[in-house]
Formats: C-alpha cells, sequence, structure tokens
C-alpha cells in the first residue's frame, strides 16, 4: 500500500516527492457473472487499473453468498476497486446505476489520496 | 441530450438477462432456457417467459392425459392437490377444460414469420459461420456490426438499404442515433423484445461476447451492443417499429398466471404438481422400504474392485447390473473426476475444457507419447496423417466448382457402395471400422497424461501444464471425503462415460455434461494417475487416508449408448491385481448384456434377448435417431451412500452422488455437492423439461429437418434461429408419446437436517432455487430415526411419511409408453 494513506491530512506544507495528492476511490461488490461487465466498463473508463477480489463472501439484499466454493466459479461474490479522478470514477458510476436497478451489488466511492499521481491518472 | 454509452452497454447487460445460456454444438451443455428467470417463483416465471418467448410452461393437456392413463398421477395424490384451491370436478372433465383451453389459445396465436427475423438470421449465420462456409463473410475481422454495415446496403430483402451505408460507424453511436426520442426508461423493453426475438442466437453471442480469447471470438468479433446496432437499423430501414406493441415488463405482475381471474394456481400447476408428488412417493416409498430390509451379508467383506461411476442416470442401471455380476462395490461422483482440466488430444490442436460450466479449468494437461513408445506413436501419426489427407483431398474435390463434376463421375460408385453398406448392414459396418481402427494404437496406448507440473510447457497467458503435489493430492482428497471413501480394494476403477452414435450433430448432448460435453475417459486417467502416484499416497496418508500398497486405480470409459465399459490400464498390474482386472472384464460384459436387455425394453424395435445387438446397431447407425435416450426421465437427484438405494430399480431416473455423513462432521463436502453437482443436476433437469413441454420454443424441433449451420449450432430448415435445446427425438418415443416425464427435480439427501439447512443458509442462490419451485428437496435425517423430512420456503420443513400405501407400483419400463 506505497501510495495511498488513510484520510489523514498531509503535514508537509512544502511539496516533497511525497507529497499527497486528492483521487477518488471506487469499491464495487457484484454477483460473479457480472465480473466481465463491469472488468469491461472499467476498461473503457480509462481507469489506469484496478484490483479484482474473486470468490469473496458476504451477505446483502437476495441473503448470503458463500466464497471458495469447491466446483463452483460462479456462485460467490466479486469485488473491484479502482482510483483516479472524479470525471473517470463518474464514467464508472454511469454504467453501474442502471445495472444495479436490476441486479444486485454494490458501490462505495470515497476520497483517497495517492503520492505517485501519474500513475493513477493514465492516459489523459 | 447525447447518449451515454456505458449506459447504454449497462441497459443491454439488463436486457440480456432473460437470454438463456448457449455454446457451441461441440459443446452441447444442458441448462435451463429460463435461467434469467430463476429469480422469480417459477410458477410467475413460465408466465413471463411465455409473453416473451411464446414458449409453453407446463405440460400440455395430451401429455398429462398419456401420464393419466399410465398411472404416473395417483387419483388421491391428485384430489389432495385439487382439494384446497376447492375443484371437484373430475378428472376426465378436467383434462377435456384444459384440451379446450389450449385449443382455444391456439386458435388466437397467429403464427408469425418476422421478415426482420429471416434478414438478421441470415447476417449472423453469415458472420458467424465457425469454418464450415466454402466462401465466408468478408470484413470479419472488423466485428459483426461493421462488416454487415460494410454489406447490408446491398441486401435486396431491405427496403430502404441505402441509408444504412451512412450509419455511425460504432454500434453505440449507432444505437444512440435510433433511440433518439425513446426515453432511457424504454430502453431495457427495446433491448429484450429485439434479442427474444431470436433468443438462440442471442445467446449464442452473449456466450461469444464473454470469451475474448475465443479463436473464432478473437478472429471475428461481435457483441451484443453490435447486433442490437445492426437489428434496429435494419428495423428502421425496414419501416418496422421499434419498440414492442406492449411494454414488456420483466418484473410485473404475473396476472397471467391465472386465467381464472383468482389466485388460483392454474390447472396445469396443480397436475404437474400430482404428477411429481405421485412420482416422489412411490421413489421415497422405495427408499424407505429398501432401508427397513436386513443388510446382506456380504456387505463387510473387501470388495474385488470397486468403480466409480459419474452421477448421470445412465449410470444407475450398469452399476446395478455391475454390483450383481460379482464382489463389486460402486460410487458416484462427477464424470469430471474433481479435476478441473483443460485437455489435449495427442494430434488435435483443440483443447477441451474437461469440467462443468460453473467451473473454470485451472490446469492444462496433455497427452504426450511416453519415450519408449516410439514405434506406436509413429504407427497412429502416419495413420492420422493419411486419415487427414483423404478427408482434405475430398472436401477439396468437393467444394471446387471444377472438381466437383469429375469428382462425382469418379467416385460417385464407392460412395453409393459405402451409402448401401452404411445403411443396409450398419452392425456389419460398424464392426468393420472397429477391426480397423484397432489396428491403430489408441493414444492411450503409447502417450501419458501429463499431470506432473511441468513449468518449461507453460505457453504465456494461458494455464499452467501439469498439477504440482499439493494440488495432485487435494484433489485426490476431495474425491475420498466427497464420497464418504474409507477402505479401498485391489483394483479402483474411475469410470468416465461418453456415448457412440454416427451423424449425429446431437453427440455432444449423449457426452458427460460434467465435462461439458466431452467423454470422461481423460479425466478419469487423470485422477487414477493422480492416485497411483507413491508421493500423493504419502501426502494422503498425513492426511488420514491410507491407501493400501496392494491397491490399483485405473481408468475406463462407460459407453452409454452400448454399455461396454472399457478399461484403460495404465499402471503395472501385480499377479492378483491382473486377475481381479481379467475377470472385471468378463463380469462388465456380462453387466453389458444385462443392462442392454433392461434398455432394450425402452428402445424403439429392440428385444431385450438381443439387447446388446441392438444398442452395437443404433452406435452404428447413420439413420437412427434416437441412439440412446441420454439423460430422458430424469427426475431425482440422490446424495447418500450406496446402501441408500441398493436393491432398488431406479429405472434410470436419478443422479445418485455418493456421501457419508458420518464422515463429514462440518458438511464441507455436503456444501460442495449442493452448490456444483445439484446445480448442474438443475440444468439438465430443467433443459430436459423445458425442451419437452414446448419442444418447438425451448427444444429444437425434429432432427428430420434439422441443418448444421456454421459448425455452431442447429437450425429448423434453412433459416430462422439457432435452436438451442434438445431434439424432439431425444424426448418422445414417437411424434405423439413422450418418454421423457417432464418433472422438476427432486433432491434426495440423506445427512442431519441442521447441517443441510446450514447449507442452504449460507449459499443464496442455492435456497432461491428451492424456494422458487425450481427444484425440491426431502433430507432423510439419521439423528432423528431415518425420518423423512420435506423442504418448505424459507428454511422450513415438513415431515412426511414416505411409507404410505403405495396404490400402482411403477412398472419396470414405467416411463415408456
Amino acid at each position: 500500500m506505497a501510495d495511498s494513506t488513510h484520510n489523514e491530512p498531509s503535514t508537509n506544507e512544502r511539496p516533497t516527492p511525497h507529497t499527497l495528492h486528492p483521487l477518488k476511490k471506487i469499491e464495487i461488490i457484484v454477483k460473479g457473472e457480472r465480473e466481465p461487465f463491469v472488468q469491461d466498463l472499467l476498461d473503457r473508463s480509462g481507469v489506469s487499473g484496478y484490483t479484482i477480489h474473486r470468490d469473496i463472501a458476504g451477505k446483502g439484499e437476495s441473503g448470503f453468498h458463500e466464497g471458495h466454493l469447491l466446483f463452483n466459479d460462479k456462485a460467490s461474490l466479486v469485488m473491484f476497486f479502482a482510483v483516479s479522478d472524479e470525471s473517470k470514477i463518474q464514467k464508472i458510476i454511469d454504467g453501474l446505476t442502471p445495472l444495479f436497478e436490476k441486479s444486485s451489488g454494490v458501490m462505495f466511492v470515497s476520497d483517497t489520496k495517492v503520492v505517485r499521481l501519474k500513475k493513477f491518472l493514465g492516459d489523459e | 441530450m447525447p447518449i451515454d454509452s456505458a449506459a447504454l452497454r449497462a441497459r443491454i447487460e439488463n436486457a440480456a438477462d432473460v437470454i438463456g445460456r448457449c455454446w457451441p454444438l461441440q459443446t452441447f451443455i444442458a441448462a435451463n432456457p429460463l435461467v434469467g428467470f430463476e429469480d422469480q417463483p417459477f410458477d410467475q416465471a413460465v408466465t413471463q417467459a411465455r409473453r416473451l418467448f411464446g414458449g409453453r410452461g407446463y405440460p400440455s393437456a395430451a401429455r398429462f392425459r398419456q401420464a393419466w392413463e399410465q398411472d404416473a398421477i395417483d387419483p388421491d395424490v391428485l384430489a389432495r392437490q385439487l382439494e384446497p384451491h376447492g375443484i371437484a370436478a373430475s378428472p376426465n372433465d378436467l383434462l377435456a377444460q384444459m384440451e379446450a383451453a389450449e385449443r382455444e389459445r391456439e386458435a388466437s396465436e397467429e403464427a408469425s414469420d418476422d421478415p426482420l427475423n429471416r434478414v438478421m438470421a441470415k447476417w449472423l449465420a453469415a458472420f458467424l459461420d465457425q469454418g464450415q462456409a466454402a466462401w465466408p463473410m468478408p470484413n470479419r475481422a472488423q466485428g459483426f456490426y461493421a462488416a454487415w454495415r460494410a454489406l447490408a446496403p446491398y441486401d435486396a430483402q431491405i427496403p430502404h438499404r441505402d441509408a444504412l451505408a451512412d450509419r455511425p460507424e460504432r454500434p453505440t453511436q449507432a444505437l444512440a442515433q435510433v433511440l433518439d426520442g425513446h426515453p432511457e426508461a424504454h430502453w431495457e423493453a427495446i433491448f429484450r423484445h429485439h434479442l427474444a426475438r431470436l433468443p438462440g442466437w442471442a445467446a449464442f453471442i452473449k456466450w461469444r461476447a464473454q470469451q475474448p480469447r475465443h479463436p473464432w471470438q478473437a478472429a471475428c468479433p461481435i457483441t451484443l451492443a453490435g447486433y442490437l446496432a445492426a437489428r434496429l437499423c435494419t428495423a428502421q430501414a425496414m419501416g418496422l417499429p421499434l419498440a414492442p406493441d406492449a411494454p414488456l415488463s420483466v418484473n410485473g405482475t404475473a396476472s397471467g398466471a391465472s386465467a381464472n381471474g383468482t389466485d388460483r394456481p392454474p390447472l396445469p400447476a396443480l397436475w404437474l404438481s400430482a404428477w411429481e408428488a405421485t412420482y416422489r412417493q412411490r421413489l421415497l416409498g422405495d427408499i424407505a422400504r429398501a432401508q427397513a430390509e436386513p443388510e446382506g451379508a456380504s456387505s463387510a467383506e473387501r470388495p474385488d474392485a470397486q468403480l466409480v461411476f459419474c452421477i448421470d442416470v445412465r449410470s444407475e442401471i450398469i452399476r446395478r447390473h455391475v454390483e450383481q455380476a460379482g464382489a463389486y462395490e460402486t460410487f458416484g461422483y462427477a464424470g469430471f473426476f474433481g479435476i478441473p482440466m483443460q485437455y489435449q488430444a495427442h494430434g488435435s490442436d483443440v483443447r477441451i475444457d474437461a469440467c462443468p460450466p460453473i467451473v473454470d479449468p485451472k490446469h492444462r494437461v496433455v497427452d504426450v507419447p511416453a519415450a519408449d513408445r516410439q514405434d506406436a506413436t509413429a504407427d497412429r501419426d502416419r495413420w492420422a496423417a493419411l486419415w487427414d489427407a483423404g478427408r482434405t483431398l475430398v472436401k477439396t474435390l468437393k467444394d471446387n466448382i471444377a472438381a466437383a463434376f469429375g469428382f462425382v463421375e469418379a467416385a460417385g460408385g464407392g460412395f453409393g457402395a459405402a451409402m448401401a453398406a452404411r445403411t443396409l448392414g450398419p452392425r456389419r459396418v460398424r464392426q468393420w471400422a472397429a477391426r480397423w481402427a484397432d489396428r491403430v494404437p489408441r493414444p492411450e496406448a503409447f502417450c501419458e497424461l501429463s499431470v506432473d507440473r511441468a513449468p518449461s510447457e507453460d505457453e504465456p497467458g494461458d494455464l499452467p501444464v501439469g498439477l504440482t503435489l499439493q494440488e495432485k493430492a487435494f484433489y485426490a482428497e476431495a474425491a475420498f471425503n466427497l464420497l464418504g471413501w474409507s477402505d479401498f480394494a485391489p483394483v479402483v476403477v474411475f469410470t468416465g462415460h461418453g456415448s457412440e452414435t454416427v451423424n449425429n450433430p446431437y453427440k455432444s448432448s449423449l457426452d458427460c455434461g460434467a465435462c461439458a460435453g466431452n467423454p470422461g475417459g481423460p479425466n478419469a486417467r487423470a485422477l487414477a494417475a493422480i492416485c497411483n502416484d507413491p508421493a500423493v499416497r504419502d501426502a494422503l496418508r498425513d492426511r488420514g487416508i491410507d491407501i493400501p500398497a496392494d491397491t490399483v486405480f485405473v481408468a475406463g470409459e462407460h459407453n452409454t449408448t452400448t454399455d461396454a465399459v472399457r478399461l484403460i490400464v495404465e499402471a503395472p498390474l501385480s499377479g492378483a491385481q491382473e486377475q481381479v482386472v481379467d475377470r472385471l472384464r468378463r463380469d462388465l460384459a456380462d453387466a453389458q448384456a444385462g443392462a442392454t436387455a433392461e434398455r432394450a425394453e425402452t428402445l424403439q424395435g429392440a428385444r431385450p434377448a438381443r439387447g446388446r445387438a441392438s444398442v452395437q446397431r443404433r452406435a452404428g447407425d447413420w439413420a437412427e435417431t434416437r441412439p440412446e435416450w441420454g439423460l430422458a426421465g430424469n427426475a431425482a437427484f440422490i446424495v447418500g451412500p450406496r446402501a441408500l438405494t441398493t436393491d432398488v430399480n431406479l429405472e434410470g431416473r436419478c443422479f445418485l452422488h455418493s456421501y457419508d455423513w458420518q464422515t463429514d462432521p462440518d458438511g464441507q463436502a455436503l456444501e460442495v455437492i449442493m452448490t456444483a453437482p445439484l446445480i448442474v443436476g438443475e440444468w439438465i433437469n430443467t433443459q430436459y423439461y423445458f425442451s419437452t413441454v414446448d419442444n418447438a420454443v425451448y427444444g429444437s424441433g425434429s432432427k428430420v429437418t434439422h441443418n448444421v449451420v456454421g459448425k455452431v449450432g442447429i437450425l429448423q430448415g434453412n433459416g430462422g434461429d439457432l435452436m438451442t435445446g434438445l431434439p424432439l427425438q431425444s424426448l418422445q418415443s414417437d411424434d405423439t408419446t413422450a418418454y421423457h416425464h417432464p418433472l422438476r427435480l427432486l433432491a434426495v439427501v440423506q445427512a442431519p437436517v441442521d447441517r443441510v439447512a446450514s447449507i442452504i443458509r449460507r449459499n443464496a442462490e442455492l435456497q432461491q432455487l428451492f424456494d422458487h419451485g425450481w427444484m425440491a428437496l426431502v433430507v432423510q435425517d439419521p439423528e432423528q430415526d431415518g425420518a423423512f423430512l420435506r423442504y418448505q420456503p424459507e428454511l422450513t420443513w415438513t415431515p412426511i411419511d414416505p411409507s404410505a400405501p403405495q396404490p400402482v407400483p411403477p412398472t419396470p419400463a414405467g416411463i415408456a409408453s
């Protein structure tokens, strides 16, 4: 976790190589069958990268979903997170909002900070 | 306002939920055509689906009448179903009522010939061709929408085709243009309507779009957005309305579920429940009675051999006959033997995902010629090269305009003679071909499976080749734990299965469903090789599984058409083991005779006395539309030790998964069984159910008018939708008599009820299938004196008494007419 920190204010007034830059973080939890859709959405949104946790367990409106089933890779939940500027995160929100009208899943958007800003803004 | 392409894609994703699953013909996998409706109660779902696809959701009155006349519906059980709803009319009057209602409905439903479907199906068939067309569609590398856009302006079937060339380059831009003026709230209904007009092609596109690394998808990409863009543009160019006449709300109320204007379930739903309840009562009664009988004295002795078969319903018959043939014990396990592998045969470029569709393959296993068997390898390769060259030559001569005439002149006589021989003496031709094939070494005679981890063979971005010691021990341990296995016989056989049929595009629907519609022999060989590995045995011993030194594991493949079981012995045998294997081979031949005689009762034109000859003829006959019954008849899924069903004739209608509740205190093994094999059982069962209740919509109609399209699927006649279900001949004995009884699956689990309840509680999708009536569950709780408890929605249980009087016992061939 070299690049993001907790939401603590930077104590350093003067810009240094370790200056923290504010960005947005999105966390998405969907059923495994939606993984290709969300991945495609993230790829098209222009974010420079993302992390996927597969096979996670949890409880939501539709009940409990067990993770790490031995011979079923499709039933459990999958979690994505990505960090980028607000405009790219907004593109992701625009794609997920209609999806969640019908399909179960959640997304959380929060403020975060990173040191290597360029790494997270990708190709402008 | 510009349309947001991310929102557009999300609306397409939502709309495509109603589309079923579809795979290419080579890997026909049974799946519920209404999978997108499983979040709704069954009765509501079939009503919604009828509005969208036009397919029937319950068996027809004629089907109920046949069941009623065959005593498959118990009058008392039916009365108990009808009574709470105040229905007092006689069963015959009710059948007449249902028949009249169907006639009325059929008269009001006009057969529609959709010109838009005809145009789109033509373009899809051309674009999605996977090597069948001699002259493929141009520009396919640019994707479906671009390829269509380049050619559609020349399509004379589209009246205002000239304007199509001016459509935007990108599909989402084209959709935005077409949808201009339609609010976003309507998009999903429009997309759903258009996807549901050709649900087979839409399902295939949905599958293809999710396989970016599939060679054909990489070469000729297609997406649902591209298809919808082309379709909606074409609709406009043909002057057709974009939106459906009536708004389609998939989440709307199911007012159509009851034509009687009340909350009462429709009559067919009540009759279906009565039919199911009758079958289930008889089955549970048989199980309860069998358990009440004292066990045989031989059960404590070490058997000569143990044979593990697939859970497939067809295994039940051969297992019974194997058990009767000698001191053999049998088990049921998913036919991919728990190894999620991709398999590549020697000399083949094709990699097969040899595992169920809910599991992703994790290892690549390749047949590699053994260093000490160079002669056999060279022999095989020479024959294979000769065969390939011959096929290529014939295809070239047939496809070449100039050569075709001369070829027919020169070779017509030979082909005619071969045709006559195959038609008049299929069994003899099969024997001759088998003798010829025996001269060519089989891969297992000179190849070894690369089960050992081989990093040097890995290809970038691909699955790892082979398995590490830890992985091997893990899969072996999982197998023995799931099966509740503790004592080992001198010979253990992992028996995969495959069918033998010629001129049958649906062959893979008869192969092993747990191996994604492929024969299960390679997986059986892999697990046998793993279990023979001394390092694996040491690792297993540390985990409490002690395989005796005198036990050897061999593979086998059960030919489900002929019931022959071929043993594949790749490990060295001791003298004693060799004796057992020799005896087993003889006993398997006896078991084959018994099983084929039993099955002959259900196969038209077959005589039990000549059962084996009859099935051998079927396996080689290119005119045979019913080589075997596949999984037709399936109605229950039994999880428990074989002792639960020993001596019960289950008529090849039950999936059997071995399980011992005493060796699985924390329920881990049972959770695996209930979240994987049972789910696949539900897919198969619903595929057979819907293909039977509406063969034209959810099945694929008669084989007589089938045509293979693009090597990917089947069309009826020369166009229209891709057929995704089972053909009529896989389900019916003749045009009017059903062989398959369309009953929803009953799961029977022998385990403490609390254990089962906690598994259901942890797995929302499993609970949904039970709560919504897509399958039923009965638990036999050994901690409650073997009491039977029926699952009710929301995790409640009702005790039932299966030993109630059985008015009409099922006949041995009860499901045939």
